[in-house]
């Protein structure tokens, strides 16, 4: 199981690998236009890849504007990458025929190998193994490869992905799950360096990967879903050393304690495959999370937020229970709500709606209506305590459907002033110098409602557009700042 | 190691608890003060050795649950009460006890485990939490990796539920964890360097005058 040791002859061309200028997609079908193949070619031209592609079919013929090539050797030149997406049996031929024309790296779209349990398929997976060892990295089989925004590579469900690139890198054995992250990512605000899906990981896999990615400079944070690791002893030194230099976010998936292992000491029994990961996830200073969800929102808070251990927080925002409910929450996640100054609450209840505010910090603004100004104001005087590291401002923009039905606006975009909400938000924290977390709950989500969730969705992509993170609720945003200031607490 | 290779040789699966504890001794880990004996003039003479009260153990490879057959005696303070608990261990109507353990008797309130598994995927791993019976009943434990670092070890202590136990309680001192981490990372070398050695219980450690010590231990060999 030693890739290490097998590959260490060949010295990896990752550059190429991800940032192809050539690229040569076998498996593309003109009679067949929704085969991955097919796909994956759409996909990279409607992304708008820059490079050369050369789409393979024994076949010949044209696909779009292009020409298809008969086979690898009839492609001019070299090729950096080949996306291989042919039946199982043909892979290995497909694969070494790259590997002659230069390529550095393929990626294997194919399934039938060892997912399959069957003999046949396992032998298959060895013949890649084989080839990979004789100089060419393989991602894959049973994978939806790589996507990096820089280069314009794609996966076959992502012609719309971002070509924005950002700091977070994905290493996922699921390729299901690395769509839907880089489709979160899309309105969450996540902007992505490299995803990979590497599938069965017959050659490249998460240790290596994660070495890769823990040297990239595109990278500053790591998110990971691991099923099963290939060399546990290898993964723990690697996940250590890389979690010490950045973030490394993981979702272990299939925790269930796989039936009873025959052991005789209470050590042994109580060891089970859960704790372990708990334990070891801890001990390697990993932020570990339990879904994709979570996963996503701690990516977020990595990637805007200024990178420290926090304390004290504020919460502000008005027309729910925020009160009690917020400080609860806060100190299960290690946070604090001090209570404002004396000076610092008179001078924020000298802006706010009177009576029916309190400001002593959880500052409630009495009414959901209150203008951006005073939002602007309060926030500006609350950073004024030292303790105050960080403000979380819940925003009820559903409360303003009310507001248009009386007033008879003809539309909810009327009388929420969110353009002037997401400026006030970004020059407080450009005075303040303390970043400044937006919650942006939906509660009122039935069909009649239907312009609340277009303007929740404006409203996120402002605040997004100014650097401002934004989270659905309060717990999300407690726990998404839990992790960052646990992670450099510990480091 | 001899007492390993000798036990192996005879076909035991696991090392007897005094043998455990000689093992353990060897890295530095506290023990109690204790005589293997099989006369029952031989355990006066024992206990007078390591000081009264004693508590007297049937011992053997197979008796690793004495307290189930019945073959203790805690907290004995003189001669008398070694003798009549002696006779009545070696006289036990289903086992045959052949040797006698003589024990230094540690009294201790607050109970912990220390621990080796191997991981099938990342090999030995270090557990340490609440002890005697309530290891099974709280399931208060937390595992870290071998090797373990300092920081390791002083977090590890850190991670359990029951964290307080390790604090001054009722006028009992802090337990020194310093003492404690040294013996953490002892038993994650012991996991790198011992092959055979497959998996280890120290069930209770004991706390006496803040210092820790073995108070029962088990070692389970790999014979493959």
């Amino acid at each position: 199981m030693a890739w290490a040791k097998e590959t260490s002859a060949v010295s990896t061309d990752f550059d190429r690998i991800f940032h192809p200028e050539r690229i040569a997609v076998v498996g593309v079908s003109a009679d067949n236009p929704f085969s991955f193949g097919s796909l994956i070619f759409k996909a990279l031209v409607s992304i708008q890849y820059e490079g050369r592609l050369y789409p393979v079919n024994p076949k010949g013929g044209t696909f779009g504007d292009f020409d298809v090539y008969k086979s690898i050797e009839e492609i001019p030149k070299t090729i950096d990458l080949a996306i291989v997406s042919v039946t199982a049996p043909l892979v290995a031929e497909t694969i070494e025929a790259c590997r002659l024309k230069g390529a550095a790296g393929v990626e294997i779209i194919s399934a039938g190998f060892k997912e399959t349990g069957e003999p046949a398929g396992i032998a298959l997976e060895e013949e890649i193994k084989k080839i990979a060892r004789k100089g060419i990295r393989v991602i894959g089989p049973n994978c939806f490869g790589i996507y990096c925004p820089k280069s314009g590579l794609t996966m076959a469900p992502g012609p719309d992905f971002s070509r924005e690139s950002g700091p977070v890198a994905f290493l996922s054995q699921s390729g299901g799950m690395s769509v839907d992250f880089a489709q979160m990512g899309l309105w969450m605000g996540i902007r992505f360096s490299k995803i990979v899906s590497f599938g069965n990981g017959a050659d490249l896999r998460e240790t290596e990967l994660l070495e890769y990615l823990g040297n990239d400079p595109e990278t500053k944070v790591i998110t990971m879903y691991i099923e099963g690791v290939d060399d546990g002893k290898k993964f723990f030194t690697t996940l250590r050393d890389v979690a010490a230099r950045k973030p490394v976010i993981v979702y272990k998936g299939g925790l269930s304690e796989a039936g009873n292992r025959a052991v005789t000491s209470h050590t042994a029994s109580m060891g089970g495959s859960r704790i372990i990961w708990d334990s070891l996830l801890r001990q390697c200073n990993a932020i570990q999370v339990h879904g994709l969800q979570e996963m996503a929102q701690a990516s977020l808070a990595f990637s805007l937020l200024p990178q420290r251990v926090y304390n004290g927080i504020t919460v502000a925002g008005g027309g729910g229970a925020l009160g009690v409910s917020a400080c609860d929450a806060a100190e299960a996640f290690n946070l604090e709500i001090p209570t404002l100054e004396n000076d610092i609450v008179e001078e924020i209840l000298s802006v706010l709606p009177r009576p029916g505010s309190s400001a002593t910090n959880p500052i409630d603004a009495a009414n959901p209506f209150v203008a951006p100004g005073a939002i602007k104001s309060t926030l500006i005087s609350a950073a004024k305590d030292p303790r105050v590291e960080l403000q979380i401002l819940v925003q009820l923009l559903y409360h303003f459907k009310s507001i248009a039905t009386l007033s008879g606006a003809p539309s909810l975009r009327q009388v929420i002033p969110y353009k002037k909400m997401a400026d006030a938000v970004k020059e407080t924290v450009n005075i303040t110098n303390k970043p400044v977390i937006i919650v942006l709950p939906n509660l009122k989500q039935e069909l009649e409602s239907m312009e609340i969730e277009e303007v929740t969705r404006e409203a996120r992509a402002l605040f997004l557009g100014k650097g401002i993170p934004v989270l659905d609720s309060l717990n999300d945003a407690l726990t998404a700042i839990s992790h960052v200031s646990n992670y450099y607490k510990n480091r | 190691m001899k007492i390993i290779e000798d036990s192996l040789q005879r076909g035991a699966g696991t090392l007897s608890e005094y043998e455990s504890k000689l093992f353990l001794a060897e890295f530095g880990i506290p023990v109690t003060r204790e005589k293997i004996v099989t006369a029952k003039n031989d355990a006066v003479a024992a206990a007078e050795e390591i000081g009264y009260p004693v508590v007297l153990k049937g011992s053997g490879d197979e008796l690793s649950h004495k307290t189930e057959l019945d073959i203790i005696a805690l907290d004995l303070r003189d001669e008398n009460d070694v003798r009549t608990a002696y006779a009545k261990i070696t006289s036990h109507k289903d086992v045959s006890v052949k040797e006698v353990l003589v024990q230094q008797m540690i009294k201790g309130e607050r109970e912990l485990v220390v621990g080796l598994t191997r991981d099938a995927q990342f090999g030995p791993c270090v557990m340490f939490g609440l002890g005697g019976i309530f290891t099974e009943i709280l399931e208060d434990v937390a595992f870290r990796v071998a090797p373990l670092t300092k920081e390791d070890a002083m977090d590890m202590m850190d991670s359990i539920r029951g964290k307080k136990i390790l604090d001054a309680v009722r006028s009992k001192p802090p337990v020194d964890r310093e003492v404690l981490a040294d013996m953490l990372i002892a038993i994650g070398e012991i996991g790198l360097t011992h092959d055979r050695v497959k998996e280890i219980d120290i069930n209770p450690l004991k706390i006496l005058d803040g210092k820790p010590i073995a108070v029962d231990a088990l070692i389970v060999l790999d014979k493959e």
